[in-house]
């Protein structure tokens, strides 16, 4: 009767042994790594817009105000997008023929809105709510990164779950005074409250953040 | 769900009632029998789902699919969740409008004619929500279950869309051809040919065009149909007065109410407000008014009945009796009345002292569905017991024109059939459906030579017409009201006509040769001259703004009864024999919001019947034919057959058979097309509410009823407490021997808001309104009858009703129940994936996102509470997207859902009261069910700021906690029902 096992059968074991090994490592780095990256989470995604809007020459060259356009952060749940109208109170007395203002000109006359492509969206069961934010002393920059800078608009964060909690588990670090909120450019100086100041300041309770109801109806 | 087949044995049931061995409260026959298939139901949960989920399915088949979907499941996790969604933004942004942020607009909905004001909430120029006004003295906020309904009514899909000549498609251009053609030719006869139907007008702006019209076309008729009408109050005021006077109420004053069949909190113009003000003397613990004591005499059940201290279940004819010998013994007749036998006389020599010791605060209503003589009878005890003036008022008629009904019609067709009609407009009445059938409108209408049909629907009366016009929806169009007691609104439009409806304003103008009229200002110019007003344009932002004319309400005219009205009343009905009551449906109406599926799948204050009606009879007289519950009969009356399922109906008078209306339908879309049965098919006009006469014969088959009655039963002692006032005043009430908080874990502490309820079981009147309000709300799907059936019915909300005594006048309770947020929740500790937590306001908050559908929650509930979705009910409902509440997520199948404390409404004002760094003010946040509700029964709020509704409620020694010995520490608590019997009266 021949032998059960081979020569090789020793080799072919170590092989399967460490293939599988290998596999294990694989998968479990594709658990831990593939929803961190760029692919999954979108950031740095810069959909294509029907007019190429630079953030960085508006707020960061011109010194607009972000609620010149986003009229209702401070109101509502929604920022609130600019109507044409809105854009066609610098644009139709300069680059009154520049030909990217185009679609604007279009939709002006047309009385067809313009369709841009969200950047950031969040799921239907999610509830947020910018005013709340804004009024807590949540800059801008906290999630749309640095926006004043972007020649195009990018998703700058990942709008995780656990993104959220991480500052609804401890918002200290991301506070501003009130004033800074629409600064594009803050950066905490010597003559800033501290966080737990301003904690105390805006009443914010960490302990209710992370209750489910807060952010899903 | 369906009732399982009793095996009704009556007289033991009767027995064991007698003997107080059965339990206090009891829900239906078949609990009080404890049949088997009772006692198996309750052991269950979702009963006939382990019957449907074994059926083609073996354990090998069972383990591949399961292995299968474990396999594949993950593979949906490879896939990017959304596709580019886009933003797009107004080109001119409206005034006012921000993204995100609600907007309320005043305006008001009718019912036979009068007005109900209501604040329609706009979410990006949508309406999305109707609420009561409470600047309208008609609503004062509350709001009833259809006009809760109304907005779904306002986006059904299945609403007439387009003209039609003929059933085929027609051009706006060929219906204004046709329109000036017919004014030529009717204006050469002088209007000669032409008619006009229409329902009660209340409109002051529509009964001047229709007064316009009349002067030019000096020769054409008016004709008025309402299936619900108001003849018999009208006639009731003919006889006591001599000519129509309209009666305003004023429960806030009254002591003592006797409401004979009364329709006060159901159906009478004004019974929103009605039920306010009678809910307002219901407070046993408030010291500032007394309670009231009220008697009812009834032959079928109504909403004030089931309040009532003292019910008197009796026969038509035995009530007009009963009510001659009233008058007599308070002297509103003549004296030898005061000698009528009747039965009850105990109960009625109670009420009749009762009566004389709080002359000037007692108030006597009728419903409509009594005879004339039932009314006059009415003014005339409120009269002589000094009640004009006090708590009953008269003003001059709202309606532009009071018509009887019936005669309207028929002369119509007898006009019609003589040749005399040459062209007939029908403004949004469904005649063809609702007309009496002896009357023969729907055989008429074919031989009318030009008939326009202005109606929402293709209904039974479009398709006999030769022209359909699709109507606007009330939301849709400019136009005017008034209330029940003469206050005028002017009703302002909340979108565009989605479905280019038309209003019969403009097809009026048009008849009137204004082809270009503008209905708003047509309607400016009107309220211009009426108002008098020397700052118009304040007046009429103010008007809009309001929801209410300033003044409008009608001044109170002095008036007495005849002296010698009583000669002129028709003798009473005969007592013998069976009688048909024909009643309309607290949902459907007369039948035109069959195609409305919330208020199909509404059940019934007392059946409990969702998508259908029945023959509703007496347990005697069930008893006597030897009939069980779900058995057909035919139903005989003048030569007419109808065959009918049969319900049990604890309370109902012996030998009366109710049917309601407004089922049946023919022609009403795929939602309400033969649900039921037609009522009209034997009514006549001259028994148009009860008639007698009927024959009932028992024939082969059953019926399957979906009824709510067995479903979500609890297991459980004391659901329901009830006392009286005196046991109360006499000695403090029994405390429920005190359940332990004691528990191995420590107690969370909720030191900010704890959001809390408190439901009053002495306020609620059972209308269904807040049910309605919560589907609205929180975009809770229709499932249909096949699956209420099943018992998968999604209401958050639902209104148990329990019987207490006996089979044959039982005093009723109604109880809503939402879910309890129990401090200690039993759903939690059972969920595998944390889907259902706790949040630290202390609600019980469902995570749909976790939710795997293992049903374990629902299993653990004790109260049945939780709701799951078998199928994709929301995604089939087909109601347009945009008709959905944004501010709710819409649930998909597989997934648990239950009632939320409104979370919508919480959370956005508590970031309002973050925003502005201050607490939320007691009241700041109502929930759907809290202000839906008429009677304020319901109250909502921070019960750790002890200076709140809320708190206040629950240190009432009234309150109690369902089930509390389970030591759920549920939030919703209960104000104990309390009785005022008259202690004179004893009862059997």
């Amino acid at each position: 009767m021949a032998a059960i096992f081979g020569p090789r059968a020793n080799f072919y074991t170590q092989i399967v042994l460490i293939s599988a090994g290998g596999v294990i490592v694989a998968l479990a780095a594709m658990i831990l790594i593939l929803p961190n990256t760029g692919y999954a989470t979108d950031i740095g995604f810069t959909p294509p817009q029907p007019v190429p809007f630079s953030h960085q020459h508006h707020v960061s060259g011109l010194g607009l105000d972000c609620r010149y356009c986003h009229t209702a952060v401070e109101q509502s749940a929604d920022a609130g997008m600019p109507p044409t109208h809105t854009c066609m109170t610098c644009h139709s007395q300069i680059w009154t023929n520049a030909a990217m203002l185009a679609p604007v000109r279009q939709s002006l006359a047309e009385k067809q809105p313009l369709h841009w492509n969200r950047v950031y969206t969040l799921p239907d069961y999610v509830y947020f709510d910018h005013s709340i934010h804004v009024a807590k002393g949540i800059g801008c920059t906290e999630c749309h990164g640095p926006i004043g800078d972007m020649p195009l608009t990018y998703k700058a964060t990942s709008l995780y779950m656990g993104w959220c909690l991480d500052c609804h588990r401890n918002p200290a670090p991301h506070l501003r005074p009130h004033e800074a909120v629409f600064d594009p450019h803050w950066h905490r100086t010597a003559s800033t409250p501290s966080p737990a100041q301003l904690m105390a300041e805006y009443h914010i309770h960490p302990a209710t953040l992370t209750d489910c109801s807060v952010c899903h109806r | 769900m369906t009732a399982p087949s009793t095996p009704a044995d009556l007289p033991a049931l009767r027995r064991k009632l007698a003997q107080e061995t059965g339990p206090r409260f009891w829900r239906s026959l078949e609990e009080l029998a404890e049949t088997p298939a009772f006692l198996e139901l309750l052991q269950q949960e979702f009963p006939p789902f382990a019957a449907a989920a074994v059926q083609g399915f073996d354990r090998r088949r069972f383990l591949q699919l399961m292995a299968a979907s474990m396999a594949l499941g993950g593979l949906t996790g490879c896939q990017k969740e959304v596709e580019q969604r886009q933003l797009s933004p107004y080109v001119e942004q409206p005034p006012g409008i921000v993204p995100g942020l609600s907007r309320h607009y005043a305006t008001a909905t009718s019912l036979d004619g009068f007005g109900y004001g209501v604040i329609l909430r706009h979410e990006m120029g949508r309406p999305l929500k109707v609420e009561g006004n409470p600047d309208h003295p008609a609503s004062l906020g509350g709001s009833s279950a259809i006009g809760q309904a109304s907005i779904l009514g306002l986006y059904d899909p299945y609403r007439a869309q387009t003209i039609t000549q003929n059933g085929q498609l027609a051009s706006d251009s060929a219906l204004r051809t046709m329109l000036v053609e017919r004014a030529a030719a009717l204006g050469a006869t002088h209007g000669s040919g032409l008619r006009l139907l229409t329902g009660a007008v209340t409109s002051p702006s529509l009964a001047a065009q229709i007064d316009a019209l009349r002067k030019a076309y000096p020769q054409m008729a008016w004709h008025q149909w309402e299936a619900v009408d108001r003849d018999t109050v009208r006639d009731g005021a003919r006889l006591a007065f001599g000519r129509v006077i309209d009666t305003v109420c004023d429960f806030a004053r009254a002591d003592l109410v006797l409401g004979i069949e009364s329709d006060a909190l159901s159906a009478a113009p004004g019974h929103l407000r009605y039920a306010r003000d009678f809910a307002a003397r219901r407070r046993p613990d408030d010291a500032k008014s007394p309670m009231s004591r009220l008697y009812a005499i009834e032959s079928t059940p109504t909403l004030l009945g089931a309040k009532a201290d003292h019910r008197l279940v009796m026969k038509p004819g035995n009530i007009q009796h009963a009510l001659r010998l009233v008058a007599g013994a308070v002297k509103a007749g003549p004296s030898d009345w005061a000698n009528i036998p009747v039965p009850q006389a105990q109960e009625l020599a109670g009420l009749i002292a009762d009566l004389q010791a709080h002359r000037g605060r007692c108030l006597v209503h009728a419903g409509r569905a009594q005879p004339a003589d039932i009314h006059a009878l009415c003014h005339a005890i409120n009269h002589a017991l000094d009640g004009f003036g006090q708590t009953v008022h008269t003003i001059e008629p709202v309606e532009a024109l009071p018509t009887d009904g019936d005669t309207s019609l028929a002369e119509l067709v007898a006009d019609i059939e003589a040749g005399r009609v040459d062209t007939l407009f029908i403004l949004g009445v469904n005649a063809a459906y609702t007309a009496p059938a002896d009357i023969g409108i729907a055989a008429a209408l074919r031989l009318v030579p030009h008939s326009i049909y202005l109606g929402e629907r293709a209904d039974e009366t479009a398709e006999l017409c030769h022209w359909h016009i699709p109507a606007a929806h009330e939301y849709e169009m400019w136009s005017d009201v008034r209330a029940y007691d003469g206050t005028a609104t002017i009703q302002q439009p909340q979108v565009r006509p989605l479905y280019g409806g038309r209003s019969a304003h403009e097809i009026l103008a048009m008849l009137l040769g204004e082809a270009r009229r503008d209905d708003r200002t047509a309607l400016r110019e009107r309220w211009r001259h009426a108002s008098g007003a020397a700052d118009f344009e304040r007046f009429w932002t103010e008007a809009l703004r309001a929801g209410v004319v300033p003044n409008s309400a009608a001044a109170p005219t002095r008036v007495a009864p005849r002296p010698d009205y009583a000669t002129a009343l028709p003798p009473p009905a005969a007592t013998a024999g069976l009688s048909l009551l024909y009643r309309p449906d607290l949902g459907l109406w007369d039948g035109r919001f069959a195609d409305n599926g919330w208020l199909q799948e509404m059940a019934r204050p007392f059946t409990r019947l969702t998508w259908d009606n029945a023959a509703e009879i007496a347990p005697a007289t069930a008893e006597r034919l030897g009939l069980q519950q779900s058995d057909m009969v035919e139903l005989a009356l003048d030569g007419k057959k109808l065959r009918a399922p049969v319900w049990i109906l604890p309370g109902q008078a012996a030998e009366c058979v109710t049917l309601r209306l407004g089922y049946g339908r023919r022609r009403a879309g795929p939602v309400g097309t033969g649900v039921g049965v037609n009522a009209y098919r034997l009514r006549s006009a001259r028994n148009g509410w009860n008639a007698p006469g009927l024959a009932l014969a028992k024939v082969s088959g059953r019926h399957l009823f979906a009824s709510e009655q067995h479903e979500w039963l609890m297991h459980g002692e004391n659901l329901i407490r009830a006392t009286t006032l005196e046991q109360l005043h006499g000695k403090s009430p029994v405390p429920e021997a005190g359940t332990s908080d004691a528990s191995l874990y420590p107690g969370f502490a909720y030191d900010g808001i704890a959001w809390a309820m408190s439901i009053s079981l002495n306020s609620c009147i059972g209308c269904q309104a807040c049910v309605i309000a919560c589907q609205a709300e929180n975009n809770i799907p229709v499932v249909g009858k096949e699956e209420v059936a099943r018992g998968r019915i999604m209401h958050w909300l639902r209104i148990d009703r329990y019987y207490e005594g006996p089979l044959d006048a039982p005093a009723t309770h109604f109880q809503p129940v939402p879910c309890m947020h129990c401090e200690n929740a039993p759903c939690e500790v059972v969920c595998p994936v944390q889907a259902t937590v706790h949040d630290s306001q202390g609600l019980n908050v469902m995570v749909y996102n976790r939710c795997v559908g293992t049903r374990f929650c629902s299993n653990n509930c004790p109260y049945k509470v939780r709701r799951f979705n078998f199928f994709d009910y929301s995604g089939d409902d087909p109601r347009p997207r945009e008709s959905w509440n944004p501010e709710v997520t819409v649930r998909g199948r597989g997934v648990m859902e239950k009632c939320t404390y409104c979370i919508q409404r919480t959370r956005q004002a508590m970031i309002e009261a973050d925003k502005a760094n201050r607490p939320i003010a007691d009241g700041e946040v109502l929930t759907a069910c809290q202000q839906a509700c008429p009677t304020q029964a319901i109250v909502f709020g921070n019960k750790n700021d002890t200076a709140s509704a809320v708190a206040r409620r629950k240190a009432s020694a009234l309150d109690y906690a369902m089930l509390d010995e389970l030591n759920t520490r549920p939030r919703t608590s209960y104000e104990t029902a309390v009785r005022n019997p008259n202690p004179s009266i004893k009862t059997s």
